[in-house]
């Protein structure tokens, strides 16, 4: 399988999120599967202007030229994608959520009714799966986490896909991620 | 200083946000003199006066455009930042979001973690108001979005005078809830017509672009 990491820690130097990561990269090419790991605060990425350019003007392109195509590329051509943080205030990272911004680039502007509601149809065939990997605060609690998945299974339905767990490095071990990534 | 307004939006002054902020501002000022001050979230090089006025500032409403069903990853920094004083003094929070689907329904689980949000920061939450089908407000004709300013006037004036939202005029803006069987069976008949995706199909011919509108450049298998 081909797999993306997208690393939303928010620390750039040795971290024990983003340690764990590395591990679970290991663990995977163990068991020949192809990862692409980003680690999104080390990258020059910006944030979605909400142009539209994508979508109107150069369509399926994003205008703003940065190190963002490459995760575009990557996504979209996985089989499985892995969005994972550390929780800040209560939520994946700002720069999780600042490329999750911008793979808008991959959707098609028409407009659809699906579950009842408003959606963009597909501009791609596929879409990739996905798990959501946290590490908690230590106020975390159970509402935190009904948020989270809340707010993740709405993002499947946005992006044509099904948010297959989400675990936490806190509880998980790495074989378990990828044990629970690979059984699709 | 009292109340102050942050834009959430990364279009900052062509932002829909923006439209909208004017109104609430307009009610706002036939009910008080004093000053409300506006910062764009997105203007970074002020980050440090921006935390500033979030710190003195006894009344706080951000303003934002949903963003893949969450407030955008800029306005997720910013919660970042300010959740630094998080002791620093009990102040009211409020939000509004706007969204370009029209169903108020997509925005409320974003509500859920600004609430949470509120408790975690030790913050007075007074509410949050929710609006759908903003996009395209700005090309729409006066008539369309007369009602929609003239709510967000009413909005800003009762908030002058209460530090707290409408409850009526948040409720009349959260219709649609949910798209109802009628306008769904509607919208999938106008969809053969194209109306549906007129806004999308009139910039892009404008652009020019229209041929190219199902590109997948990113695609490598
Ligand atoms: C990257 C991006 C993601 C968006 N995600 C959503 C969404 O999940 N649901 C929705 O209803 N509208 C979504 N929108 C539409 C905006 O909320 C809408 O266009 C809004 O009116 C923009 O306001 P602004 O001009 O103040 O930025 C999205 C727009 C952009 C650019």
């Amino acid at each position: 399988m081909k797999i993306t990491i997208l690393n939303g820690d928010l620390e750039t130097k040795k971290s024990d999120f983003s340690d764990y990561i590395e591990e679970l990269v290991k663990q995977f090419q163990v068991n020949n599967h192809i990862v692409d790991v980003f680690h999104l605060k080390k990258m020059e990425l910006s944030y979605c202007h909400g142009c539209w350019n994508c979508w109107w003007k150069n369509p399926g392109l994003c205008s703003t030229k940065d190190d963002a195509e490459i995760i575009f590329k990557s996504y979209i051509n996985s089989d499985f994608v892995i969005f994972a943080s550390p929780l800040y205030v209560g939520f994946t990272s700002s720069s999780l959520k600042k490329i999750s911004d911008r793979l808008i680039v991959l959707l098609h502007p028409y407009i659809e009714i699906r579950n009842k509601e408003s959606h963009h149809t597909k501009r791609y065939k596929n879409y990739p799966d996905f798990g959501l990997l946290i590490k908690e605060e230590d106020d975390t609690d159970k509402e935190d986490i009904q948020i989270l998945n809340d707010i993740y299974d709405r993002f499947a339905i946005n992006f044509h896909c099904e948010k297959r767990y989400l675990k936490s490095v806190n509880l998980n071990t790495e074989k378990e991620i990828v044990n629970a990534s690979c059984n699709i | 200083m009292q109340v102050v307004i942050f834009n959430g939006s990364p279009r900052r002054k062509i932002s829909n946000t923006k439209l909208l902020i004017n109104s609430f501002l307009l009610g706002y000022k036939k009910a008080t003199d004093t000053k409300v001050p506006v910062y764009y979230i997105a203007s970074f090089n002020k980050k440090e006066e921006m935390l500033n006025a979030y710190k003195n500032a006894k009344v706080v409403i951000i303003f934002f455009p949903l963003y893949t069903d969450m407030m955008p990853g800029i306005v997720k920094e910013f919660f970042e930042d300010i959740s630094k004083f998080k002791n620093y003094e009990r102040k009211k929070i409020g939000f509004v979001v706007q969204s370009g689907f029209p169903e108020a329904y997509q925005s409320i689980f974003v509500e859920k973690y600004l609430e949470k949000l509120a408790k975690r920061l030790k913050l007075n939450y007074v509410g949050t108001v929710i609006k759908g089908g903003v996009e395209g407000i700005k090309i729409m004709p006066a008539w369309m979005t007369k009602e929609l300013f003239a709510n967000f006037t009413d909005l800003g004036e009762y908030f002058a005078k209460n530090n707290e939202f409408d409850d009526k005029i948040n409720r009349k803006l959260r219709k649609p809830y949910r798209m109802s069987k009628i306008k769904r069976i509607l919208f999938s008949i106008f969809s053969k017509t194209g109306l549906t995706n007129f806004y999308w199909n009139g910039n892009l011919k404008r652009n020019k672009a229209y041929e190219k509108r199902y590109n997948r450049p990113y695609a490598q298998k």
